[in-house]
């Protein structure tokens, strides 16, 4: 377990870099956990990405299905890979607080 | 390590073996460049865990003792376990096979020519099946037997038990994907694959270490939220909707994906992962089934909606503990039968294993979904025209449904059917060869054991897919791995991604029924997105 830095708050991070606890989860440390894959900025795109993801899970306790997540916020996988170079599960969910997937996807 | 033999395990040396030479993959991927180089493992990782076998972590749970009284209690608690195999009491399912390849293997080697790690990895002898029964035997042999305890190396009982003989043995174990071609190899009927699986039983049983992804993010995540994937009741039903939505979108059908149905004819059942992952996979099974009018339901009943059971890989009581709550479900729907769909280890989990764990009024048939798509194609029942598969298709066997099932032809005259320009790997049906993925490996993702899986676990599989492609290389030509198993396909997607075959080479893959779909014939657009 590894530790990230928020303002002076210490956020435990599993060895690939997600929140251990994801109800830690704040817009700070989505940019602090922006930065750690190595997105300088966090554009509107991006937010609306991540919020959505984050309401998601907020409400299923799970992410939602890639193509959901495509159809709802209206960007196509593409455009999702250009928002976050690691792709949605490594990167979007990351930053957007949620576990590293588990079982057989 | 020149020369190793099974007694180096007990050594306390740095790492026994450094992979070099893998074995060659043909054109393209023959030339410099085509594949990074092999790293080597952190240092933070040589500390917390066991690297000293060939440098990889496959068991994130296994931690480098602090103390003597620590390692001392590792070792004995190995042992214990494994006195506990050897019981009649504890371990009646698997006891004979166990003595049997315990006792007689004549190490004539045929079963190392048969393992496609062994092969993978440039011929290293750590990894023939046998290297690794060997340890376990000689270990057996100086703590169980009279004559091992009293005359030790002139009996074979010649090996040093210590921490480090103990936690490279464990690695060892998670260096077999469990496919049993050595077992069928084996002019014996020995089962190596067994053996590993012993190892992993006692490490997960009596010393309470399994990976991760395996364990408490696997079996005990699906024994509570119903699902290792962690998808639950409210989540599950929400995707149900969406595909609704996304199969009119690509097809036109408005289709009702039945659920809870009580007293239906068929339970289908799915990995969780294929709902996550690979929608298109369950929305291909609901547009057939309905298309062919067939009685069927999903269940929305915990533990219902996914059909996994990595037990299987390491741990009976998980393993017993799944399937009984599976079977569970099934009942209380009323159904007549089980339909496997495209998961390899759910087929050996449901239909071979647990089958025979429960008798009597919990028994519901269960059945792979094969003979019965076979069925529906060859009775016409489905409107196909094979031209819309028009394009280089290969066929990968899931080792739990042909080595382990038996279910071979289905597949095969399916594709015949459906696609004109189908070709066989060689060698496949129950002479196949695993994907790399399968025992646990696909989910692996820990540390630096995604490594060890991609160029060596699925290094035979890259082989074949490119030999069944030679000749149709050409980026302008889609060509497509059938691979019925999502394990597999986990496994068949993180090769294509490391090797850049997709963008470079135009080569696809997924399931079969999604072909099936593809070739409807009044589907106007095509159901496969890269045709689209």
């Amino acid at each position: 377990m590894v530790n990230l830095d928020v303002n002076g708050k210490q956020i435990g991070l599993d060895e690939d870099g997600f929140m251990i606890n994801p109800e830690e989860w704040t817009e700070e440390v989505a940019m602090a956990l922006a930065k750690t894959e190595e997105l300088e900025e966090m554009s509107e795109d991006h937010w609306k990405v991540v919020n959505y993801l984050r309401n998601y899970y907020t409400e299923f306790g799970i992410a939602p299905m890639v193509r959901k997540l495509c159809k709802d916020t209206g960007y196509d996988l593409k455009k999702i890979y250009e928002l976050f170079p690691s792709g949605p599960a490594k990167g979007a969910c990351k930053i957007a607080g949620l576990p590293k997937p588990t079982g057989c996807v | 390590m020149k020369n190793l033999k099974p007694q180096d395990m007990g050594k306390r040396t740095e790492q026994l073996v450094q992979l070099g030479k893998l074995m060659d993959l043909p054109a393209p991927y023959d030339q410099p460049g085509m594949e990074p180089p092999l790293t080597v493992p952190k240092d933070a990782w040589k500390e917390k865990h066991c690297t000293t076998l060939d440098g990889y972590v496959g068991i994130d749970t296994l931690i480098r003792p602090q103390t003597k009284a620590e390692e001392e209690q590792v070792v004995n608690s190995f042992l214990s376990g494994l006195a506990k195999i050897f019981s009649d009491d504890v371990n009646r399912n698997f006891l004979q096979p166990l003595v049997l390849s315990i006792k007689y293997c004549a190490k004539c080697n045929t079963c190392s020519e048969a393992c496609h790690i062994f092969k993978a990895s440039g011929g290293q002898e750590i990894y023939r099946p046998i290297f690794r029964s060997e340890v376990l035997r000689k270990i057996v042999k100086k703590h169980l037997t009279k004559s091992g305890k009293m005359l030790g190396s002139l009996v074979g009982a010649d090996i040093d038990i210590n921490w480090e003989t103990i936690a490279r043995l464990g690695e060892l174990a998670y260096r077999c994907n469990l496919c049993r071609r050595c077992a069928q190899a084996c002019p014996l009927g020995l089962d190596n694959g067994l053996l590993a699986r012993e190892i992993r039983k006692i490490f997960s049983q009596e010393m309470g270490i399994a990976p991760k992804p395996l364990h408490e993010k696997g079996t005990m995540l699906q024994l509570k939220t119903g699902s290792s994937t962690g998808l639950t009741k409210p989540a599950f039903l929400d995707m149900l909707e969406f595909m609704e939505d996304d199969i009119f979108a690509k097809t036109g059908k408005k289709i009702k994906i039945p659920v809870d149905k009580k007293g239906a004819d068929i339970l289908l059942t799915h990995n969780a992962g294929e709902f996550m992952t690979w929608p298109d996979n369950p929305a291909a099974f609901a547009v057939l089934f309905t298309e062919a009018g067939l009685d069927w339901t999903l269940s929305s009943d915990m533990i219902g909606y996914d059909n996994v059971n990595y037990g299987l890989w390491y741990d009976d009581v998980q393993a017993r503990r799944v399937a009984q709550e599976q079977f569970k479900v099934a009942k209380q729907l009323g159904v007549r039968r089980i339909i496997i769909g495209e998961c390899g280890h759910a087929h050996k989990a449901s239909a071979v294993s647990m089958d025979r764990i429960t008798v009597g009024e919990d028994k519901i048939p269960v059945e792979s979904f094969l003979p019965l798509l076979w069925e529906m194609v060859n009775r016409k029942v489905l409107k196909l025209d094979p031209q819309k598969n028009n394009f280089p298709v290969t066929l990968h066997d899931p080792c739990n449904v042909v080595r382990m099932m038996g279910v071979v032809k289905p597949q095969r005259q399916i594709l015949q059917a459906i696609c004109p320009q189908f070709r066989e790997m060689t060698p496949h049906g129950v002479n196949n060869y695993c994907c790399g993925g399968g025992s646990g490996f696909a989910i692996m993702q820990s540390m630096n054991f995604p490594e060890f899986r991609k160029q060596v676990g699925s290094r035979m599989k890259f082989r074949q897919i490119l030999q069944a492609f030679q000749g149709s290389m050409d980026p302008g030509t889609p060509k497509y791995i059938c691979a019925p198993c999502s394990n597999c396909k986990g496994a068949i997607r993180d090769i294509l991604e490391f090797y850049h075959t997709t963008e470079k080479f135009n080569i696809h893959y997924g399931g079969l029924v999604e072909l099936v779909v593809n070739a409807l014939v009044d589907i106007e657009k095509p159901f496969l997105e890269f045709l689209a």
